[in-house]
């Protein structure tokens, strides 16, 4: 069963059309980046998927059911919101105690969650002293407290350090890959989920702007081919006979459009032209965000 | 629904707020247990306020546990308002995200813990104001000065109190604005309509007013005699109170978006 579904969402605040017609889905064993920049409509899509805020129109489905209506949510979905979500006189080990007790679970849960994100030390510190990073990682403790199947965080990565955001990546991947858990993940700082998504969903102002597997997203349609060689003149007469756009990047180097690799290759040996170099050309995926996301 | 009460006393106990509360309140009571000592069978302008001896002096220093009142509708102002102060709301509703049992839960937590003020209310008037009898000399008699009735009423008046405070919480969410709230309704409001005469008529109708019908203190201190509900009419005023704040924090949390 698809693990997340969301069809056809429309959510406004006031004249703002936060989310306009929204549909993807998340399935289990697969991290999903939910990306957009500020102000897109990615927060207000995970509070309506955990019934936060009720949509104007449309669903929003976790195992093709409403979030209210599960049973026992804690121990099916484990979200992160904001890391600001605690009283700053409770204990760390007491705020999820107080999740433990009012979602049915057993109380010892809440240390063994505290160990595995490494606050064990801090159990019994008030959560007023933690730092920013500590914030994210006792929210992801409460993710899994009940350890569910289905994760949905909301910029999990802010106010990580650089060994934190490692550690994050590493966790996300072992929940999905290692334990087929299905994980929405949303972020607007692409370089933090680039390493960790597997499908990405693109959102600019409220609306869906692309979606699909990273590698089809980042590779593009119109991807261009990079090729060294020490008689690039020749060889872009060469290409542009056969149909292709060349583009001078340097003295020796060509970026290729209009056709692959192999191609190229084959032209060149036509030719008998040494090429020192080809390579598939990959738009980061902060470029094709930005692309995407810019004059929308 | 237990495990929901549970979960709002664990909220509730786990911070600092309970006891700073509720050594403030004793506080008070004692200054006004001090006072009522102090001035015991003082005379001025001609009247004179009972003396320690007689049962209504004790009947006047055992209502002083009413004032508590106010501590715990700040309480109860609180529970509801941290909620959305410290965002803790959203981890609330994603472990139970229906919200009506999750309301209930924090309005049946709320009457516990106003219960237990009021015992502790009780048990301090008990330890001050019984030896302040017996030192003067004096006889204590719980009859006479109508001792179960108003310490159910001081029960009755601080649990509903809470209920009050979690309403107004409700309804208008800002921590501050909730406490200003409370406040002002307390020592402004009801103060006004339950000192004056003439607005007697209306003030016995508000919640101090009919917490106060439920004590029943009927003695002239100098300002005339009350103009009060009956005891059984109080009490029905009182609960319907409960039934509105109830309603009131209910109907304002259940549609609501949390953003």
């Amino acid at each position: 069963m698809t693990a997340i579904e969301i069809r056809n969402l429309v959510k406004s605040f006031g004249a703002v059309k936060a989310v306009d017609d929204v549909t993807f889905t998340v399935e289990a064993g697969s991290v999903t980046g939910y990306l957009g920049p500020n102000g897109a409509g990615k927060t207000t899509t995970l509070r309506s998927l955990l019934s936060l805020v009720t949509p104007d129109s449309g669903e929003a489905l976790i195992h093709g059911r409403r979030y209210r209506d599960i049973e026992a949510p804690l121990a099916e979905v484990g979200a992160v919101l904001e890391a600001t979500s605690f009283h700053p006189g409770r204990t760390a080990a007491n705020h999820l105690r107080g999740l433990c007790i009012a979602g049915r679970l057993p109380v010892k849960r809440a240390e063994e969650a505290l160990g595995q994100v490494g606050l064990a030390d801090v159990a019994g510190k008030r959560v007023g002293g933690f730092s920013l990073g500590m914030r994210q990682r006792l929210a992801l403790a409460g993710a899994i407290l009940g350890r569910p199947r289905v994760f949905i965080l909301d910029e999990p990565a802010n106010g990580l350090d650089p060994a934190g955001i490692e550690w994050l990546r590493g966790f996300l991947r072992h929940l999905a890959h290692d334990q087929g858990a299905a994980v929405l993940v949303s972020s607007h700082v692409l370089s933090e989920v680039e390493q960790t998504v597997d499908d990405v969903v693109i959102l600019a102002r409220g609306k869906l702007v692309r979606q699909g597997a990273l590698d089809e997203i980042v590779t593009g349609d119109d991807a261009s081919v990079r090729v060294r060689t020490a008689r690039a003149p020749e060889l872009a007469d060469a290409l542009e006979a056969a149909g292709a756009t060349v583009e001078r990047v340097t003295e020796d180097t060509l970026r290729v459009r209009g056709l692959d690799s192999e191609a190229i290759g084959q032209l060149a040996l036509d030719r008998r032209i040494v090429l020192t170099e080809v390579g598939q050309e990959r738009s980061d995926l902060q470029k094709v965000f930005l692309e995407l996301t810019e004059g929308r | 629904m237990t495990a929901l009460v549970r979960a709002e006393l664990h909220k509730l106990f786990t911070t600092r707020l309970w006891w700073i509360m509720m050594i403030v309140m004793i506080l008070l009571i004692g200054i006004s247990l001090g006072f009522a000592i102090g001035s015991a069978g003082v005379e001025s302008n001609g009247l004179s306020t009972p003396a320690r001896t007689s049962p209504e002096w004790l009947e006047l220093a055992w209502s002083a546990g009413a004032s508590g009142s106010i501590f715990v509708m700040i309480l109860g102002v609180i529970m509801m308002t941290s909620e959305y102060r410290y965002q803790t709301v959203t981890g609330t509703f994603l472990a139970t995200p229906r919200r009506t049992p999750v309301i209930a839960a924090k309005l049946v937590a709320g009457l516990i813990v106003g219960a237990l003020f009021a015992v502790a209310a009780l048990l301090f008037e008990t330890v001050v104001a019984i030896p302040a009898v017996l030192i003067s000399g004096g006889e204590v008699s719980l009859t006479a000065s109508h001792i179960p009735q108003i310490s159910l009423g001081i029960l009755a008046n601080l649990a509903l109190n809470v209920l009050f405070g979690i309403g107004l919480g409700a309804l208008v969410r800002n921590q501050i604005a909730g406490v200003v709230a409370a406040i002002v309704w307390s020592y402004a409001i009801e103060g006004i309509f339950s000192s004056f005469p003439a607005l007697q008529p209306v003030g016995k109708w508000l919640p101090g007013g009919a917490a106060r019908a439920l004590m029943s203190i009927d003695i002239d201190t100098g300002l005339g005699r009350p103009d009060l509900l009956p005891a059984w009419a109080g009490a029905l005023v009182l609960i319907a109170y409960a039934v509105l704040f109830a309603f009131v924090a209910s109907a304002t949390t259940v549609r609501r978006d949390i953003t």
